[in-house]
Protein backbone atom coordinates (compact mmCIF):
# COMPACT_ATOMS: atom_id res chain seq x y z
CA UNK A 1 0.00 0.00 0.00
CA UNK A 2 1.13 3.18 -0.61
CA UNK A 3 1.63 5.89 1.50
CA UNK A 4 -0.39 9.13 1.33
CA UNK A 5 1.80 11.56 2.61
CA UNK A 6 4.52 10.43 -0.29
CA UNK A 7 2.13 13.17 -2.35
CA UNK A 8 1.82 16.01 0.18
CA UNK A 9 2.18 19.09 -0.71
CA UNK A 10 4.10 21.66 1.20
CA UNK A 11 2.65 25.40 0.78
CA UNK A 12 3.21 28.57 2.59
CA UNK A 13 -0.16 30.72 3.78
CA UNK A 14 0.95 33.96 4.39
CA UNK A 15 2.70 36.13 4.92
CA UNK A 16 2.01 38.38 1.46
CA UNK A 17 -1.71 36.53 1.28
CA UNK A 18 -4.30 38.62 1.55
CA UNK A 19 -6.10 37.05 4.38
CA UNK A 20 -2.90 36.45 6.28
CA UNK A 21 -1.80 40.46 7.45
CA UNK A 22 1.66 39.48 8.80
CA UNK A 23 1.51 35.57 9.92
CA UNK A 24 2.38 32.48 7.96
CA UNK A 25 1.50 28.90 8.84
CA UNK A 26 3.01 26.12 6.85
CA UNK A 27 0.26 23.32 5.60
CA UNK A 28 1.09 20.02 4.53
CA UNK A 29 -1.89 19.02 1.76
CA UNK A 30 -2.96 15.73 0.40
CA UNK A 31 -5.09 16.46 -2.33
CA UNK A 32 -7.44 19.21 -1.33
CA UNK A 33 -7.30 18.24 2.80
CA UNK A 34 -4.87 19.57 5.21
CA UNK A 35 -2.93 17.08 7.23
CA UNK A 36 -0.60 18.72 9.19
CA UNK A 37 -0.88 22.67 10.17
CA UNK A 38 1.73 24.73 11.69
CA UNK A 39 1.76 28.11 12.33
CA UNK A 40 4.48 30.44 12.79
CA UNK A 41 4.60 33.36 15.06
CA UNK A 42 7.09 36.04 14.63
CA UNK A 43 7.03 38.55 11.31
CA UNK A 44 5.33 40.71 13.61
CA UNK A 45 7.43 41.22 16.02
CA UNK A 46 8.27 44.38 17.04
CA UNK A 47 10.11 43.45 20.18
CA UNK A 48 7.10 45.58 22.39
CA UNK A 49 8.54 44.03 25.84
CA UNK A 50 12.10 45.86 25.48
CA UNK A 51 10.45 48.87 24.13
CA UNK A 52 8.59 49.52 27.29
CA UNK A 53 12.07 49.03 29.45
CA UNK A 54 13.15 52.51 27.74
CA UNK A 55 9.92 54.02 28.29
CA UNK A 56 8.93 56.05 31.27
CA UNK A 57 5.83 55.24 33.16
CA UNK A 58 3.45 57.66 31.63
CA UNK A 59 4.75 56.72 28.03
CA UNK A 60 4.49 53.21 28.51
CA UNK A 61 1.05 53.00 27.42
CA UNK A 62 1.45 54.25 24.13
CA UNK A 63 3.11 50.85 23.03
CA UNK A 64 0.42 49.02 24.86
CA UNK A 65 -2.10 50.40 22.58
CA UNK A 66 0.03 49.95 19.68
CA UNK A 67 0.13 46.81 19.87
CA UNK A 68 -3.84 46.22 19.18
CA UNK A 69 -5.61 49.45 17.63
CA UNK A 70 -8.45 47.79 17.30
CA UNK A 71 -9.44 47.34 21.15
CA UNK A 72 -6.83 50.68 22.01
CA UNK A 73 -8.94 51.40 25.51
CA UNK A 74 -9.01 47.79 26.04
CA UNK A 75 -4.88 47.06 25.28
CA UNK A 76 -3.87 50.17 27.25
CA UNK A 77 -5.11 49.44 30.18
CA UNK A 78 -3.32 46.58 31.90
CA UNK A 79 -0.22 48.57 31.65
CA UNK A 80 -1.65 51.67 33.55
CA UNK A 81 -3.48 49.09 36.40
CA UNK A 82 -0.24 47.82 36.90
CA UNK A 83 1.52 51.00 37.62
CA UNK A 84 -1.36 52.33 39.41
CA UNK A 85 -1.05 49.30 42.00
CA UNK A 86 2.85 49.90 42.11
CA UNK A 87 2.78 53.43 42.93
CA UNK A 88 -0.36 53.27 45.48
CA UNK A 89 -2.92 55.58 43.01
CA UNK A 90 -6.54 55.89 43.85
CA UNK A 91 -8.42 56.19 40.89
CA UNK A 92 -11.00 59.23 41.39
CA UNK A 93 -14.96 57.75 40.49
CA UNK A 94 -15.55 59.83 37.68
CA UNK A 95 -12.31 58.13 35.97
CA UNK A 96 -13.09 54.85 36.49
CA UNK A 97 -16.95 54.77 35.21
CA UNK A 98 -15.25 56.79 32.02
CA UNK A 99 -12.92 54.08 31.80
CA UNK A 100 -15.31 51.22 32.11
CA UNK A 101 -17.74 53.04 29.30
CA UNK A 102 -15.07 54.00 26.78
CA UNK A 103 -13.60 49.69 27.04
CA UNK A 104 -17.19 48.39 26.28
CA UNK A 105 -17.38 51.28 23.39
CA UNK A 106 -13.72 49.84 21.97
CA UNK A 107 -15.26 46.51 22.48
CA UNK A 108 -18.51 46.90 20.16
CA UNK A 109 -15.78 48.38 17.59
CA UNK A 110 -13.89 45.85 17.58
CA UNK A 111 -16.05 43.20 17.33
CA UNK A 112 -18.19 45.17 14.46
CA UNK A 113 -14.27 45.10 12.69
CA UNK A 114 -14.20 41.55 13.08
CA UNK A 115 -17.65 40.62 12.16
CA UNK A 116 -16.98 42.28 8.55
CA UNK A 117 -13.98 41.15 8.30
CA UNK A 118 -15.07 37.43 8.78
CA UNK A 119 -17.56 37.75 6.54
CA UNK A 120 -15.47 39.11 3.80
CA UNK A 121 -13.03 35.98 4.22
CA UNK A 122 -15.89 33.96 3.27
CA UNK A 123 -16.62 35.87 0.38
CA UNK A 124 -19.79 37.99 1.25
CA UNK A 125 -17.73 41.11 0.64
CA UNK A 126 -21.14 43.21 1.35
CA UNK A 127 -21.34 42.35 4.89
CA UNK A 128 -17.81 43.99 4.89
CA UNK A 129 -19.06 47.38 4.71
CA UNK A 130 -22.01 47.30 6.21
CA UNK A 131 -20.57 46.99 9.93
CA UNK A 132 -17.61 49.15 8.80
CA UNK A 133 -19.64 51.66 8.19
CA UNK A 134 -21.54 51.33 11.60
CA UNK A 135 -18.37 51.32 13.39
CA UNK A 136 -17.57 54.68 11.90
CA UNK A 137 -19.49 56.19 13.94
CA UNK A 138 -17.63 55.11 17.10
CA UNK A 139 -14.75 56.18 15.24
CA UNK A 140 -15.90 59.35 15.23
CA UNK A 141 -16.92 58.97 18.91
CA UNK A 142 -13.65 58.38 19.44
CA UNK A 143 -11.75 61.09 17.76
CA UNK A 144 -14.52 63.71 19.40
CA UNK A 145 -13.33 62.62 22.80
CA UNK A 146 -9.75 62.21 22.08
CA UNK A 147 -8.80 64.03 19.24
CA UNK A 148 -7.38 60.61 17.57
CA UNK A 149 -9.37 57.84 15.72
CA UNK A 150 -7.64 54.84 16.40
CA UNK A 151 -4.53 56.28 18.85
CA UNK A 152 -6.62 56.90 21.30
CA UNK A 153 -3.78 57.66 24.51
CA UNK A 154 -7.00 57.36 27.16
CA UNK A 155 -6.30 55.90 29.60
CA UNK A 156 -3.26 57.40 31.91
CA UNK A 157 -1.58 56.06 35.16
CA UNK A 158 -4.18 58.31 38.09
CA UNK A 159 -7.43 58.75 35.62
CA UNK A 160 -7.92 59.77 31.90
CA UNK A 161 -7.21 62.43 30.22
CA UNK A 162 -10.07 63.57 28.33
CA UNK A 163 -13.44 64.77 29.86
CA UNK A 164 -16.98 63.62 28.25
CA UNK A 165 -18.64 66.34 26.44
CA UNK A 166 -22.03 66.68 25.01
CA UNK A 167 -21.27 66.96 21.67
CA UNK A 168 -19.34 63.20 22.69
CA UNK A 169 -22.05 61.95 24.48
CA UNK A 170 -24.82 63.09 21.44
CA UNK A 171 -22.47 61.25 19.23
CA UNK A 172 -21.79 58.26 21.53
CA UNK A 173 -25.47 58.13 21.49
CA UNK A 174 -25.93 58.30 17.48
CA UNK A 175 -23.71 55.32 16.80
CA UNK A 176 -24.99 52.70 19.89
CA UNK A 177 -28.54 53.85 18.51
CA UNK A 178 -27.53 53.08 15.08
CA UNK A 179 -25.85 50.11 15.55
CA UNK A 180 -29.02 48.81 17.79
CA UNK A 181 -31.39 49.45 14.62
CA UNK A 182 -29.34 47.96 12.38
CA UNK A 183 -27.29 45.07 13.85
CA UNK A 184 -30.44 42.91 13.80
CA UNK A 185 -31.31 43.19 10.46
CA UNK A 186 -27.63 42.35 9.16
CA UNK A 187 -27.31 39.39 11.96
CA UNK A 188 -30.67 37.50 10.95
CA UNK A 189 -29.33 37.96 7.30
CA UNK A 190 -26.14 36.42 7.55
CA UNK A 191 -26.87 33.80 10.41
CA UNK A 192 -29.52 32.79 8.04
CA UNK A 193 -27.90 32.72 4.68
CA UNK A 194 -27.42 29.02 3.86
CA UNK A 195 -23.85 29.89 2.26
CA UNK A 196 -22.29 31.13 5.71
CA UNK A 197 -24.23 27.93 7.64
CA UNK A 198 -22.88 25.55 5.02
CA UNK A 199 -19.47 27.33 5.02
CA UNK A 200 -18.93 27.40 9.19
CA UNK A 201 -21.61 24.57 10.74
CA UNK A 202 -19.31 21.50 11.81
CA UNK A 203 -16.13 23.43 11.19
CA UNK A 204 -13.12 24.39 13.48
CA UNK A 205 -15.00 22.11 16.43
CA UNK A 206 -13.59 21.88 19.95
CA UNK A 207 -14.76 21.43 23.26
CA UNK A 208 -14.73 23.26 26.23
CA UNK A 209 -12.03 20.62 27.95
CA UNK A 210 -9.54 21.20 24.93
CA UNK A 211 -9.94 25.27 24.51
CA UNK A 212 -8.73 25.17 28.58
CA UNK A 213 -6.42 22.96 28.02
CA UNK A 214 -5.19 25.02 25.65
CA UNK A 215 -5.16 28.06 27.28
CA UNK A 216 -7.55 29.65 25.02
CA UNK A 217 -10.00 32.41 26.79
CA UNK A 218 -12.75 34.82 26.03
CA UNK A 219 -15.48 35.04 23.11
CA UNK A 220 -13.92 31.72 21.98
CA UNK A 221 -14.31 29.54 25.06
CA UNK A 222 -17.71 31.45 25.88
CA UNK A 223 -18.94 30.19 22.81
CA UNK A 224 -18.49 26.61 24.32
CA UNK A 225 -20.95 27.48 27.19
CA UNK A 226 -17.74 28.15 29.30
CA UNK A 227 -18.74 31.65 32.03
CA UNK A 228 -15.32 32.63 32.10
CA UNK A 229 -15.15 36.28 32.09
CA UNK A 230 -12.86 38.58 34.01
CA UNK A 231 -15.36 41.06 34.09
CA UNK A 232 -17.43 38.84 36.32
CA UNK A 233 -14.63 36.88 38.10
CA UNK A 234 -12.04 39.08 39.46
CA UNK A 235 -13.81 42.58 39.15
CA UNK A 236 -10.90 45.16 39.08
CA UNK A 237 -11.29 47.94 41.72
CA UNK A 238 -10.56 50.53 39.42
CA UNK A 239 -13.26 49.40 36.74
CA UNK A 240 -16.90 49.28 37.43
CA UNK A 241 -18.59 46.65 36.00
CA UNK A 242 -20.42 45.85 39.32
CA UNK A 243 -22.82 49.14 39.18
CA UNK A 244 -24.25 47.51 35.99
CA UNK A 245 -26.67 44.62 36.07
CA UNK A 246 -25.37 42.04 33.40
CA UNK A 247 -24.83 38.80 32.80
CA UNK A 248 -21.86 36.82 31.20
CA UNK A 249 -23.07 35.82 27.51
CA UNK A 250 -22.66 32.38 26.50
CA UNK A 251 -24.00 30.22 23.98
CA UNK A 252 -24.43 26.71 23.91
CA UNK A 253 -25.76 24.81 20.69
CA UNK A 254 -28.28 22.19 21.31
CA UNK A 255 -26.42 19.93 18.29
CA UNK A 256 -23.47 19.61 20.45
CA UNK A 257 -23.66 21.11 23.72
CA UNK A 258 -20.09 22.31 25.24
CA UNK A 259 -18.53 22.58 21.82
CA UNK A 260 -18.51 25.37 19.50
CA UNK A 261 -17.59 25.26 15.99
CA UNK A 262 -16.91 28.69 13.35
CA UNK A 263 -21.38 29.41 13.11
CA UNK A 264 -21.41 29.22 17.28
CA UNK A 265 -18.67 31.36 18.02
CA UNK A 266 -20.28 34.19 15.25
CA UNK A 267 -23.37 33.94 17.38
CA UNK A 268 -20.76 34.42 20.72
CA UNK A 269 -20.06 37.59 19.42
CA UNK A 270 -23.43 38.91 18.26
CA UNK A 271 -24.14 38.61 21.91
CA UNK A 272 -21.41 39.78 23.36
CA UNK A 273 -21.99 43.14 21.18
CA UNK A 274 -25.73 43.33 22.84
CA UNK A 275 -23.98 43.20 26.15
CA UNK A 276 -21.19 45.44 26.05
CA UNK A 277 -24.82 47.88 24.43
CA UNK A 278 -26.41 46.91 27.38
CA UNK A 279 -23.36 47.90 29.94
CA UNK A 280 -22.98 51.21 28.47
CA UNK A 281 -26.55 51.89 28.37
CA UNK A 282 -26.38 51.44 32.06
CA UNK A 283 -23.20 53.22 33.21
CA UNK A 284 -23.63 56.47 31.21
CA UNK A 285 -26.50 58.14 33.51
CA UNK A 286 -24.45 57.05 36.68
CA UNK A 287 -21.30 58.75 36.04
CA UNK A 288 -20.73 61.17 39.07
CA UNK A 289 -19.64 64.64 38.46
CA UNK A 290 -15.82 65.10 40.25
CA UNK A 291 -12.22 64.72 38.85
CA UNK A 292 -11.03 62.47 36.14
CA UNK A 293 -7.33 62.87 37.37
CA UNK A 294 -5.91 62.23 40.31
CA UNK A 295 -3.36 65.34 40.79
CA UNK A 296 -1.28 63.60 43.36
CA UNK A 297 0.21 60.47 40.02
CA UNK A 298 1.96 63.09 38.18
CA UNK A 299 4.64 63.40 40.62
CA UNK A 300 4.18 59.52 42.04
CA UNK A 301 4.37 58.12 38.19
CA UNK A 302 8.36 60.14 37.90
CA UNK A 303 9.58 57.52 40.05
CA UNK A 304 8.04 54.38 41.44
CA UNK A 305 9.06 52.13 44.53
CA UNK A 306 10.39 48.29 44.57
CA UNK A 307 7.52 46.78 43.90
CA UNK A 308 5.96 44.13 41.59
CA UNK A 309 2.29 44.02 40.07
CA UNK A 310 -0.57 42.19 37.17
CA UNK A 311 -2.62 43.91 35.75
CA UNK A 312 -5.54 42.77 33.88
CA UNK A 313 -8.66 43.14 31.53
CA UNK A 314 -10.90 41.18 29.89
CA UNK A 315 -9.96 41.94 26.55
CA UNK A 316 -12.04 41.35 23.26
CA UNK A 317 -10.46 38.06 22.38
CA UNK A 318 -9.91 36.96 26.08
CA UNK A 319 -7.50 37.73 28.91
CA UNK A 320 -5.34 40.54 28.32
CA UNK A 321 -2.82 41.01 31.10
CA UNK A 322 0.79 42.22 31.82
CA UNK A 323 3.85 41.61 34.54
CA UNK A 324 5.34 44.87 35.24
CA UNK A 325 8.49 44.44 37.88
CA UNK A 326 10.06 47.87 38.82
CA UNK A 327 13.76 48.52 40.69
CA UNK A 328 13.84 50.75 43.62
CA UNK A 329 13.39 54.78 42.50
CA UNK A 330 13.05 53.42 38.85
CA UNK A 331 12.61 55.33 36.18
CA UNK A 332 11.39 52.82 33.73
CA UNK A 333 10.37 49.41 34.43
CA UNK A 334 13.01 46.74 35.07
CA UNK A 335 10.83 44.02 32.95
CA UNK A 336 7.35 43.87 31.44
CA UNK A 337 5.88 40.74 30.40
CA UNK A 338 2.87 40.82 27.95
CA UNK A 339 0.16 38.34 27.90
CA UNK A 340 -1.84 38.71 24.33
CA UNK A 341 -5.13 36.82 23.93
CA UNK A 342 -4.35 35.47 20.83
CA UNK A 343 -1.44 33.43 21.32
CA UNK A 344 -2.95 30.47 22.26
CA UNK A 345 -5.97 30.50 19.65
CA UNK A 346 -3.41 30.89 17.19
CA UNK A 347 -1.19 27.99 18.22
CA UNK A 348 -4.49 26.28 18.56
CA UNK A 349 -4.86 25.86 14.82
CA UNK A 350 -2.12 23.24 14.81
CA UNK A 351 -4.93 21.11 16.49
CA UNK A 352 -8.07 22.50 14.70
CA UNK A 353 -6.96 22.32 11.20
CA UNK A 354 -5.60 18.77 10.00
CA UNK A 355 -8.67 17.10 8.53
CA UNK A 356 -10.21 19.92 7.04
CA UNK A 357 -10.45 20.97 3.41
CA UNK A 358 -8.22 23.95 2.57
CA UNK A 359 -10.53 26.36 1.76
CA UNK A 360 -11.58 25.97 5.57
CA UNK A 361 -8.59 27.18 6.99
CA UNK A 362 -9.19 30.71 6.57
CA UNK A 363 -13.13 29.99 7.88
CA UNK A 364 -11.16 28.02 10.82
CA UNK A 365 -8.85 30.76 11.76
CA UNK A 366 -11.05 34.22 10.97
CA UNK A 367 -13.81 32.08 13.43
CA UNK A 368 -10.97 32.74 16.48
CA UNK A 369 -10.91 36.41 16.08
CA UNK A 370 -7.14 36.66 16.12
CA UNK A 371 -5.00 39.66 16.26
CA UNK A 372 -1.32 39.58 14.84
CA UNK A 373 -0.66 42.12 17.53
CA UNK A 374 -1.04 39.93 20.30
CA UNK A 375 1.11 36.95 19.32
CA UNK A 376 4.08 38.79 18.13
CA UNK A 377 4.95 41.36 21.07
CA UNK B 1 -45.87 35.77 -15.05
CA UNK B 2 -41.91 35.51 -14.85
CA UNK B 3 -42.02 38.75 -18.09
CA UNK B 4 -44.31 41.19 -15.75
CA UNK B 5 -42.10 40.47 -12.55
CA UNK B 6 -38.49 40.78 -13.93
CA UNK B 7 -40.08 43.88 -15.18
CA UNK B 8 -41.22 45.17 -12.47
CA UNK B 9 -37.52 44.14 -10.71
CA UNK B 10 -35.89 46.61 -13.39
CA UNK B 11 -38.38 49.32 -12.62
CA UNK B 12 -37.46 49.08 -8.98
CA UNK B 13 -33.86 48.77 -9.43
CA UNK B 14 -34.24 52.31 -11.85
CA UNK B 15 -36.16 53.87 -9.33
CA UNK B 16 -33.47 53.21 -6.67
CA UNK B 17 -30.85 54.23 -9.62
CA UNK B 18 -32.65 57.60 -10.15
CA UNK B 19 -33.24 58.70 -6.41
CA UNK B 20 -29.67 57.87 -6.11
CA UNK B 21 -28.30 60.19 -9.05
CA UNK B 22 -29.98 63.19 -6.83
CA UNK B 23 -28.74 62.17 -3.29
CA UNK B 24 -25.74 64.16 -1.93
CA UNK B 25 -22.68 61.58 -2.55
CA UNK B 26 -20.85 60.86 0.73
CA UNK B 27 -17.58 61.20 -0.41
CA UNK B 28 -15.46 64.09 -0.26
CA UNK B 29 -13.87 66.30 -3.21
CA UNK B 30 -10.74 66.02 -0.63
CA UNK B 31 -7.76 68.57 -1.87
CA UNK B 32 -10.40 71.36 -2.13
CA UNK B 33 -12.80 69.97 0.68
CA UNK B 34 -13.16 68.46 4.30
CA UNK B 35 -14.97 67.03 6.70
CA UNK B 36 -14.82 69.53 10.03
CA UNK B 37 -12.09 68.18 12.62
CA UNK B 38 -13.20 68.04 16.31
CA UNK B 39 -11.47 70.56 18.61
CA UNK B 40 -9.49 67.73 20.54
CA UNK B 41 -7.73 66.84 16.38
CA UNK B 42 -4.39 66.16 17.00
CA UNK B 43 -2.89 67.38 14.16
CA UNK B 44 0.77 69.07 13.63
CA UNK B 45 1.88 71.36 16.43
CA UNK B 46 2.46 74.75 17.27
CA UNK B 47 4.57 76.96 19.46
CA UNK B 48 4.00 79.78 20.76
CA UNK B 49 7.60 81.22 20.97
CA UNK B 50 7.15 84.07 23.22
CA UNK B 51 5.25 81.53 26.30
CA UNK B 52 7.71 78.72 25.72
CA UNK B 53 10.68 79.35 28.73
CA UNK B 54 12.91 76.33 27.52
CA UNK B 55 12.12 73.99 30.13
CA UNK B 56 12.40 71.23 28.10
CA UNK B 57 9.67 69.34 29.52
CA UNK B 58 8.43 68.40 25.95
CA UNK B 59 11.68 67.08 25.02
CA UNK B 60 11.64 64.90 27.94
CA UNK B 61 8.23 63.41 27.67
CA UNK B 62 8.07 62.91 23.77
CA UNK B 63 8.51 58.80 23.91
CA UNK B 64 10.23 58.78 20.65
CA UNK B 65 12.29 61.42 20.15
CA UNK B 66 10.81 63.64 18.13
CA UNK B 67 12.09 67.07 19.83
CA UNK B 68 14.98 68.46 19.47
CA UNK B 69 15.41 71.75 21.35
CA UNK B 70 18.06 74.26 20.56
CA UNK B 71 18.22 76.96 23.87
CA UNK B 72 21.03 78.69 22.59
CA UNK B 73 18.73 80.19 19.34
CA UNK B 74 16.64 83.22 21.74
CA UNK B 75 14.50 85.28 19.95
CA UNK B 76 12.49 86.36 23.14
CA UNK B 77 13.89 86.66 26.25
CA UNK B 78 14.53 82.66 27.80
CA UNK B 79 12.70 81.28 24.93
CA UNK B 80 14.20 78.11 22.66
CA UNK B 81 14.32 76.89 19.29
CA UNK B 82 12.04 73.23 18.87
CA UNK B 83 12.46 71.27 15.63
CA UNK B 84 10.19 68.59 15.48
CA UNK B 85 10.70 65.26 13.13
CA UNK B 86 7.14 64.58 11.72
CA UNK B 87 9.34 61.58 10.70
CA UNK B 88 8.83 60.45 13.92
CA UNK B 89 6.42 61.92 16.07
CA UNK B 90 3.06 59.37 16.59
CA UNK B 91 0.64 62.34 17.40
CA UNK B 92 0.38 61.19 20.96
CA UNK B 93 -0.19 64.92 22.55
CA UNK B 94 2.13 64.08 25.68
CA UNK B 95 4.33 66.79 24.91
CA UNK B 96 0.93 69.34 25.12
CA UNK B 97 -0.04 68.00 28.27
CA UNK B 98 3.59 68.38 29.66
CA UNK B 99 3.62 71.85 28.10
CA UNK B 100 2.67 74.19 31.40
CA UNK B 101 3.38 77.36 29.85
CA UNK B 102 0.80 78.00 26.71
CA UNK B 103 3.21 77.51 24.55
CA UNK B 104 2.83 74.35 22.56
CA UNK B 105 -0.43 73.39 20.55
CA UNK B 106 -1.56 70.80 18.25
CA UNK B 107 -3.29 72.47 15.07
CA UNK B 108 -6.24 70.71 13.19
CA UNK B 109 -3.72 70.13 10.31
CA UNK B 110 -3.42 66.34 9.97
CA UNK B 111 -2.25 66.10 6.20
CA UNK B 112 1.07 67.19 6.22
CA UNK B 113 3.39 65.58 3.38
CA UNK B 114 7.04 66.83 1.70
CA UNK B 115 8.67 65.52 -1.07
CA UNK B 116 11.70 64.61 0.66
CA UNK B 117 12.00 63.65 4.35
CA UNK B 118 14.02 66.77 5.21
CA UNK B 119 11.32 68.78 4.44
CA UNK B 120 9.09 66.93 7.13
CA UNK B 121 11.46 68.13 10.02
CA UNK B 122 10.23 71.42 11.27
CA UNK B 123 11.91 74.47 12.18
CA UNK B 124 11.48 77.01 14.21
CA UNK B 125 10.53 79.22 11.71
CA UNK B 126 7.77 76.70 10.06
CA UNK B 127 6.47 75.12 13.58
CA UNK B 128 5.63 78.53 15.14
CA UNK B 129 3.47 79.34 11.78
CA UNK B 130 0.92 78.37 10.10
CA UNK B 131 1.17 77.66 5.80
CA UNK B 132 -2.39 77.58 6.12
CA UNK B 133 -5.53 77.98 7.77
CA UNK B 134 -6.76 74.71 8.99
CA UNK B 135 -10.36 75.92 8.52
CA UNK B 136 -10.69 78.35 5.77
CA UNK B 137 -8.71 76.25 3.35
CA UNK B 138 -11.28 74.03 3.86
CA UNK B 139 -15.10 73.32 4.18
CA UNK B 140 -15.44 74.94 0.42
CA UNK B 141 -18.15 73.00 -0.95
CA UNK B 142 -19.10 72.09 -4.78
CA UNK B 143 -21.89 71.10 -4.05
S1 LIG C 1 2.89 64.46 19.87
FE1 LIG C 1 3.97 62.85 21.00
S2 LIG C 1 5.43 61.99 19.50
FE2 LIG C 1 4.73 63.98 18.68
S3 LIG C 1 6.27 65.43 19.36
FE3 LIG C 1 4.64 65.45 20.91
S4 LIG C 1 5.29 63.95 22.46
FE4 LIG C 1 6.53 63.58 20.63
S1 LIG D 1 7.35 74.38 24.53
FE1 LIG D 1 6.59 74.32 26.64
S2 LIG D 1 7.46 72.40 27.48
FE2 LIG D 1 8.59 72.85 25.61
S3 LIG D 1 10.40 74.01 26.30
FE3 LIG D 1 8.83 75.53 25.76
S4 LIG D 1 7.75 75.94 27.70
FE4 LIG D 1 8.92 74.05 28.02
Amino acid sequence: MKDVLEEATEIWFGPQHVSAHGWAAKLTLVGDYIVECDPNAGYFHRSAEKCLEFRDFRQGALIMERLCMLEAFLAEYPYVSAVEKIAGIDVPDRAKIMRTIMMEASRIHSLQFWWGQFAAELGLFTMLLWPWVDREFFLDAFEELTGSRHAVSYNTPGGVKYDFTDKFLSKLDRAIQRLEERMPKFRDMLLRSPTFKVRTKGIGRFDANQGLRWGISGPNIRACGVPMDLRKDSPDENLTYDMADWEVPTYTNEDHPGESDAYDRMVQRFLEIETSVDIIRQLLPQVPEGEIYERKARGKVNRLPEGEAYGRVEGTRGVTSLYLRTMDKAQTPYRAKIRGPCFNSYYSLKHLVPGNKFADFIVIFGSLDPYPGWWDR
Amino acid sequence: MGFFSTLGDIFRILRHVFRQIFKRPFTYFYPFEDREYPERTRGRHIHVRENCTACKQCVRVCPVVAIRIDVMDQKYNKDAALYFDYTRCIFCGLCVQACRFNALYHTKVVDISAENREDLIYGPDEITTLDREPLEWRGRRFR
